[in-house]
């Protein structure tokens, strides 16, 4: 039931009924099998998935038509099994299936694997209830087909991956509900917990890209190339921000630990008493960390060598 | 690259894990930059926070370059784009300036025997004059690659040459031109003066038509109306229509299929510049009917602004060829990969093509396919020089 003062999805789809005709038109849904009501119920979904309770009229306007309304239409005609539908599918996206697919694996036996297997799910080999399930209907047309295909694909080849680690399927996390959850976090290493506590305290101020970037180049080991391309940034602004980065890091948690009663000569003391010791710290805990799940509560068993 | 205390990596390293994670959906549109602002400010949020979400983006990147096909990036350093923005504005001026110092001296040439022969009293001498002005000035106008026919003796002198053609200004060198770092879904190319060409893939004109409007090339755009030339209605000969009905389709059934898309095979990339033999574009039509193009294995796409007025349901590419249909008949056709359009209007036994267009398939550079919405197929198997309909 809707809030007081706060339309529904369908109330607020309902005064959109100018702009869902042009979207429907222009997804050529027709072509594919789709009829308008069956397209107006994608759309509906869509919008409640994506969009906050008290989202606005402007706000569903902007999420539908963003929307790549001919790639929908065609995944989702597709996921309901219509032949002309799978025949543009496979014009498409075949080869392309196994050149990304060449490029996340490396390999072309695992390639061809990967591939044959996501081709599998998206034409819907598995039933549920008596019905075909297709991964495609779980496309929502906010990205290009082709990207989503890509993301699928690496998930699945980072879900192999970890199964040969002898860790929780994500496909299983998805049916009970969970993408995959967190693993809990290992409790820290005895350091000075104000010096934890002015790390954090620094890095919760800094925008989240600034952490995003500090995660990729420092524990992921990333490539500026990488990061600037997954911001669509230049490379050399990566750098520079990078730079700026870990100049005033420092000089803000020594300011930090001074507002928490330590003088300079003991923060700067703290702080590089800590490094070393962390050094040590980080080398146990790496080595833990590598034998214990990363996906799930769901917890498997260890390797015997503890790795 | 100055380095972070131990802590700073060891507590970004144990934030607290967000549960949820995103959906590939999301994934994908951070990936592409179509996310709302507050979405992509959460997405970024989760990323700091999880390294699995971040090696799921990692992956699913586009490559900068695939192995085999590949268009060259800007190479930090002195080919960096500052250097290039300069160097093009300095290549541009120094071409000008020859040019208006061609032409002057041209003019200073003319002029001075023209006036020499004015002072002259007897008519012969000025007319030897004459004479020998005009075949300066020819000579002077082959040097500048202008031709125009030589002065007859005794006639006045000729006035000042034909404008300098295009062919007269020296290009940049394409290798002098570097393709900036791919950013958002900007295309430049820098005054690159593509070569004149005929519409017609097989080298020859169209034949002129009773309307044809010219307009100049957006070289930074690549996209130009050159020519719109309405195709030739069937010769009513018995014979060429025989020749033609033989050569059709066999009289079997049509392919319904439709072909909305075709990437080209891919070619690696020789030189750094927009050289479209060099370069093998893909192509697809967005969901509001406007063309667009990648050069880069997909990476990043440009609208390519064919016709303003024209919204586009069917495309068919083969190589550097291209033609694009859509509603009330709109046919357009590029042979350099969007750089030059030619809209084509099928006739047939005197009945234009006016329906949309919603399935174009081109087997080869000559044989078309068009199916419209009204169930109609037209076919053409010179290039859309003629067509018939089916």
């Amino acid at each position: 039931m809707p809030e007081d003062g706060v339309q529904s999805v369908v109330d607020l789809f309902a005064g959109l009924d100018s702009v869902v005709t042009e979207i429907y038109q222009k997804s050529k849904s027709e072509v594919f099998g789709l009829s308008r009501q069956q397209f107006d119920v994608i759309l509906q979904e869509i919008a409640r998935k994506y969009l906050p309770v008290d989202a606005a009229r402007n706000d569903m306007r902007e999420l539908l038509t963003s929307v790549r309304a001919e790639e929908l239409a065609l995944a989702r005609a597709c996921a309901l099994g219509h032949q002309h539908a799978w025949e543009v599918f496979l014009t498409r996206y075949r080869e392309k299936l196994y050149d990304i697919a060449g490029y996340i694996t490396k390999e072309s036996s695992a390639a061809r694997e990967l591939a044959d297997s996501i081709y599998a799910e998206l034409y819907g080999t598995t039933t549920r209830d008596g019905q075909r399930t297709s991964k495609l209907a779980s496309y929502m047309g906010r990205g290009s087909l082709e990207g989503w295909l890509r993301t699928v694909m690496a998930q699945e080849h980072v879900n192999r991956y970890r199964r040969q680690r002898r860790l929780v399927s994500l496909d299983e996390e998805t049916e009970d509900g969970i993408q995959f959850a967190s693993p809990e976090s290992e409790p820290a290493v005895a350091v000075d917990p104000r010096v934890e506590a002015a790390t954090d305290e620094v890095l919760g101020a800094l925008p989240s890209e600034d952490r995003f970037v500090l995660a990729s180049y420092f524990l992921d080991e990333r490539t500026l190339a990488e990061i600037a391309r997954t911001l669509g940034v230049h490379e050399s602004t990566i750098s520079r921000k990078l730079d700026k980065l870990a100049k005033s890091l420092r000089k803000q948690i020594l300011a930090a630990l001074g507002r928490r009663g330590m003088s300079r000569r003991q923060a700067q003391e703290a702080l590089e008493v800590d490094v070393r010791d962390l050094r040590v710290n980080i080398r146990s805990r790496l080595a833990q960390e590598t034998g214990g799940p990363a996906f799930s509560e769901k917890k498997a068993e260890a390797p015997a060598d503890g790795s | 690259m100055a380095g972070i205390p131990k802590i700073v990596s060891q507590r970004l390293h144990a934030v607290e894990r967000d549960r949820i994670h995103p959906d590939p959906d999301l994934i994908t549109a951070f990936i592409e930059k179509s996310l709302a602002k507050r979405e992509r400010l959460q997405f970024l949020e989760h990323l700091s926070r999880c390294a699995d979400c971040r090696e799921i983006v990692s992956l699913s990147a586009v490559p900068a370059e695939n192995a085999g096909e590949a268009l060259a990036v800007v190479r930090p350093g002195w080919l960096s784009w500052p250097v290039l923005r300069w160097g093009a504005a300095v290549a541009c001026v120094i071409v000008v300036g020859a040019a208006v110092t061609l032409r002057h001296k041209q003019t200073l040439v003319e002029e001075k025997p023209a006036a020499r022969a004015q002072m002259e009293a007897p008519e012969i001498e000025i007319a030897k004059k004459v004479a020998s002005s005009v075949q300066l000035a020819d000579r002077a106008a082959k040097a500048a690659f202008v031709t125009k026919p030589a002065g007859q003796p005794g006639q006045a002198a000729p006035t000042k040459p034909a404008a300098l053609v295009a062919g007269a200004i020296a290009p940049p060198t394409q290798s002098g031109l570097r393709m900036p770092a791919p950013s958002g879904n900007t295309f430049a190319t820098a005054a690159i003066q593509p070569k004149a060409r005929a519409a017609n893939p097989g080298g020859e004109n169209y034949p002129a038509a009773t309307s044809s409007a010219v307009e100049m090339a957006d070289a930074r755009s690549g996209a130009v109306l050159a020519e719109v030339v309405p195709g030739r209605a069937k010769a009513a000969s018995p014979e060429t229509q025989d020749t033609k009905a033989g050569k059709s389709m066999g009289g079997g059934a049509l392919l319904r299929k439709e072909t909305v898309e075709v990437s080209a095979a891919a070619a690696s990339v020789a030189s750094d510049a927009f050289n479209p033999a060099d370069v093998a574009p893909r192509w697809t039509l967005s969901s509001d009917g406007t063309l667009q193009r990648s050069l880069d294995s997909g990476r990043t796409w440009q609208t390519i602004p064919v016709s303003s007025k024209t919204i586009f349901r069917a495309l068919a590419a083969n190589g550097l060829d291209i033609w694009v249909g859509g509603l009330a008949g709109a046919l357009f056709h590029s042979s350099d990969a969007g750089q030059h359009w030619t809209q084509v209007r099928p006739v047939a036994n005197g009945e234009t093509l006016a329906d949309d267009i919603i399935g174009v398939e081109f087997t080869d550079l000559l044989h078309g396919k068009l199916t419209t919405s009204s169930a109609e197929t037209w076919i053409t198997d010179d290039a859309g020089q003629t067509w018939q309909k089916q």
